[in-house]
């Protein structure tokens, strides 16, 4: 006798069960959905978004209750609480889930949620001060975009799929636009967020299409997908066309650097610690796609290392001081998708975390030093040690962890990346990271020995300390930067792997090239009497010496011509192409415009033409 | 015979009436002409058994709509003469063509594809079968149609009204655009 | 030849009116300058328009096309209204009413 199928396993489809006692899901939600409440709220009811204060507070506690729901979170999972998925279908059609949304939830997930809102926070807090002196319905605008980003960025960490991941990366593609093209009226600005647009929307085509593969080869948007054949590699490659542009590597990195025109807390959100290491994200949660193309993570290696020394070269050249952090932002992105590439997610990861900590304290701390002198060229600031220097101090430790330095929390997640690397066997690369490290110490060196410690610039002198809400953020992430680096345990936990800190030979390395380049920096750039009386006779002794000749001259002969030609590629190689692109359309609308006569009855008979035609093609179908 | 007599008539009447609006000199002249059209137009509603849209057309079309248009050329009389009724040189040509092409594809799908049908002959009163369906299948479309109507009315005298808020309204759009110089610069 | 005489004009004959009738009045919309004629020239189209429908609500034996002929009536009255107010403003705004003169489009 045969018994027919049980139907019991064609459950309907699953629905958020949002039980009183299921304390991580609604934890998640809270983190989720208070911000996107906020920005319903803000975004329709007009009055309180243009009443400015209220809303950046309202937007700003909510930012932190979400902050304090995902750090419960995280402490939830890193009590052992089991990974946990819950979705509600999407897309349905003919009874088939095609897609679901919902919440992910594991190590990976918390982890990386707690980082974003606990940047988020710190910097909606920083934005009250820092965004005081713009027009209140302007400070409405800002908060309301950054509740989004919040909301947007929390989907794309939480997505239980690659489908609501995208949907996700592309809102927060939305806010960094809007918040990149924040000071509308400024041409700048509004060509910064075009040119951010367009070239993350160029590389976004690559993930869209690598999706739609995907579920084509498989039938389903998870990143766990059997691909076999072709697919296995080009999947991976088309998603990681989307990763380049959104995490800002060589060729497509150019859009990065112009989006500093928008606010500077957005540039430490968005543009260093969360939305651009999103794509470092796509690929550590899609690395057992990433894994089937061996190839591709090879190249990856090598686009990461060349983003993280191109970059870091031309760091150097900039006066604009958010240009500095900006191209370090590139550089350092590079490290995370080099290590990726050669299989160290756990490293690559670490070093995102890290990196979120200090690459925003930078960019609090550059905002600290703009708001000052209300300049961004770093010869415009000197002297800022005397005025602000609390501020100087916590700028100065967000570059110590930046450079490297032992116990500062970059040291770690960097050689933890070299390390690895190393032992993958990928020599040529661990050598141009090392070399960038040097490079980044120098021009981290550059940027405090000028803006700090230089010679007074007029109007440097009266500048002003931060106000409190700048300040607090600022000292919150200033001690993340100092101690994340002690947090490798934490996640290896979290990750299930083995994590020991070691003095190796690649660390004790870097962080006596990195320590080079800061005394490298120093001699080059110290003229103001504190480098003097610091390195006193020392440096009296360099300067007259055959070495400061032979360093002045490597640095003009070698450096300064690499970080040009470096440059020049950038300017009219890389941006050549695509200003081609542009050049080809302006021609095409130039001839395709002749058509558009402007008189009404031209277009009337084009109407009629085409009525004609309709006609015409109707009968001879008929 | 006489069906063929009166369609003929029409036919030329209208045809000829309406090659005059197209082609007339003085703007006076295309409104009559216009007018003439639309008369001959209510002949083959009554030829078609349509009495009360015949009468309807000469009501509002010939009352209405043909004053209205004689008011409108006065009112923008100032700029009259030769200038204005010039028509353009090269449309005139392209347009014919296209006006030709239309017909031909017109007339050759009326040729192939129409129906042999027979009218049939009617006993009741077209009138009041229509005044039925207006007040029973189409009660909604034609009240809705009075919506229309008003609101055709409050557009046109916004638009028009010299003193008050409409012109200021009106005015606000293209005092953006004019007198720019029409260079096709960039855009 | 003698049976389409005795029937009197059919269906096609009518259509064919309309048709010659709506692309006299494309040509006229196409080649007329000045707004007041193209209107007319409108007018034209529309009337064939109706003349169509009542057509097929004769051979038809149907009254809904003559319903709709009204309907089309009426809404060119209304076209009208707002075509000749738009006239007016127009003529208002650059002292004459040549199409011409608008090619704001132009960008």
């Amino acid at each position: 006798m045969t018994s027919t199928t049980s139907s019991a396993d064609a459950s309907p489809p699953p629905i958020f069960p949002l039980h009183a006692d299921h304390l991580v899901l609604n934890l998640a939600l809270i983190a989720l959905l208070l911000p996107l409440a906020c920005f319903v709220l803000l975004a329709l009811v007009w009055p309180l978004r243009r009443a400015g204060r209220l809303a950046g507070w309202l937007s700003a506690t909510v930012a932190v209750i979400s902050f304090g729901a995902s750090a419960r979170l995280l402490m939830l999972v890193v009590g052992g609480e089991a990974p946990l998925t819950e979705t509600v279908g999407w897309l349905v059609r003919d009874g088939k889930v095609i897609a679901s949304m919902g919440v992910h939830i594991d190590g990976i997930s918390a982890s990386m949620l707690a980082v974003v809102t606990l940047v988020a926070a710190c910097v909606q807090v920083y934005s009250l001060g820092y965004m005081a002196e713009d027009s209140l319905p302007a400070q409405g605008r800002y908060f309301t975009y950054h509740s989004l980003f919040i909301t947007a960025m929390g989907g794309l960490v939480l997505a239980p799929n690659l489908l609501q991941l995208f949907a996700g990366w592309e809102l927060v593609g939305l806010c960094s636009y809007l918040l990149i093209g924040f000071y509308w009226a400024k041409p700048s600005a509004g060509q910064a967020a075009v040119k951010a647009f367009w070239v993350t929307k160029f590389a976004d085509m690559g993930l869209i299409v690598g999706l739609l593969a995907l579920y084509g080869a498989t039938g389903t948007f998870a990143w766990d997908a059997h691909l076999v054949g072709i697919w296995a590699t080009a999947v991976p490659a088309l998603l990681f066309m989307g990763v380049m542009g959104k995490s800002a590597q060589v060729p497509l990195h150019i859009w990065l650097p112009d989006a500093m025109e928008g606010p500077t807390p957005v540039s430490a959100l968005l543009h260093a610690a969360t939305m651009v290491a999103a794509g470092v994200y796509l690929i550590v949660r899609a690395y057992p796609l990433f894994e089937l193309a061996p190839s591709l993570l090879l190249a990856m290696t090598w686009i990461g290392a060349s983003t993280a020394l191109i970059a870091a070269a031309t760091a150097i050249v900039q006066d604009d001081i958010k240009k500095v952090l900006a191209y370090s932002t590139c550089s350092q992105l590079g490290y995370m998708i080099a290590a990726l590439g050669s299989g160290q997610i756990m490293g690559g990861y670490f070093h995102l975390t890290t990196h979120a900590f200090f690459k925003s304290l930078l960019f609090l701390g550059a905002g600290a030093a703009i708001h000052a002198v209300h300049s961004n060229d770093i010869h415009d600031m000197g002297g800022l040690w005397k005025t602000t220097r609390i501020s100087a101090l916590l700028f100065i430790t967000g570059s110590l962890a930046l450079v490297g330095v032992p116990i500062f929390a970059g040291f770690f997640s960097k050689d933890l990346i070299l390390e690895e690397m190393l032992e993958a066997g990928q020599y040529v690369p661990v050598a141009m990271l090392v070399l960038g490290a040097g490079l980044t110490a120098f021009y981290m060196t550059r940027v405090i020995v000028i803006a700090y410690f230089g010679d007074a610039a007029e109007g440097a002198e009266h500048a002003h300390e931060a106000p409190w809400t700048m300040l607090l953020p600022m000292g919150a992430l200033g001690l993340l930067a100092v101690g994340a680096g002690f947090g490798g345990d934490l996640l290896a936990t979290l990750w299930g792997q083995q994590y020991h800190f070691g003095m190796t030979p690649i660390g004790i390395t870097t962080s006596v090239i990195g320590l080079g380049g800061i005394a490298l920096g120093i001699m080059r750039y110290g003229t103001s009497t504190w480098t003097a009386d610091l390195l006193g006779g020392l440096r009296g002794f360099i300067l007259s010496g055959p070495v400061d000749r032979f360093w002045d001259s490597a640095w003009r002969q070698g450096l300064l011509p690499f970080a040009q030609v470096v440059g020049w590629f950038d300017r009219y190689i890389v941006d050549g192409l695509i200003n081609m692109v542009a050049w080809l359309f302006i021609f095409l609308a130039d001839r395709i415009k002749r058509f558009q006569t402007g008189r009404a009855q031209d277009y009337v008979f084009a109407v009629v033409l085409g009525v004609v035609a309709f006609i015409a093609y109707g009968m001879v179908g008929a | 015979m006489g069906a063929w007599i009166a369609f003929l008539v029409i036919a030329t009447v209208l045809l000829v009436g309406a090659l005059m609006v197209v082609s007339a000199r003085d703007l006076v002249h295309t409104v009559l002409w216009l007018a003439l059209s639309l008369i001959a137009t209510a002949a083959a509603y009554v030829a078609l058994h349509a009495d009360f849209l015949a009468a309807a057309q000469i009501l509002l079309y010939t009352g209405g709509v043909v004053t209205l248009m004689l008011f409108a050329v006065m009112l923008t009389r100032r700029q009259s003469g030769a200038q204005v009724l010039i028509d353009r040189a090269n449309g005139g040509l392209r347009a014919a063509l296209l006006a030709a092409a239309l017909l031909g594809l017109l007339v050759t799908a009326t040729v192939r594809g129409t129906p042999k049908l027979v009218a049939p002959t009617f006993n009741v009163d077209s009138t009041q079968a229509l005044g039925v369906t207006f007040l029973t299948r189409l009660i909604l479309p034609f009240e809705l149609l009075s919506l229309l109507l008003l609101a055709a009315m409050v557009g046109a005298i916004v638009l028009a009204r010299r003193d008050g808020k409409g012109v200021k309204l009106a005015r606000l759009a293209p005092r953006v655009v004019i007198g720019q110089p029409h260079d096709g610069g960039e855009g | 030849m003698n049976e389409i005489i005795a029937a009197g004009p059919g269906l096609s004959a009518w259509l064919i009116l309309a048709g010659v009738l709506f692309s006299v009045g494309v040509y006229g919309v196409l080649s007329r300058r000045n707004l007041i004629a193209i209107l007319c020239s409108v007018e034209l189209m529309a009337n064939a328009v109706n003349i169509n429908l009542v057509a097929f609500s004769r051979f038809h034996g149907d009254t809904l096309g003559q319903a709709f002929a009204l309907f089309g009536i009426a809404l060119t009255v209304a076209e009208v209204g707002v075509g000749l107010a738009i006239v007016m403003l127009v003529y208002r705004q650059r002292q004459g009413i040549d199409i011409d003169d608008l090619h704001d489009l132009l960008g």
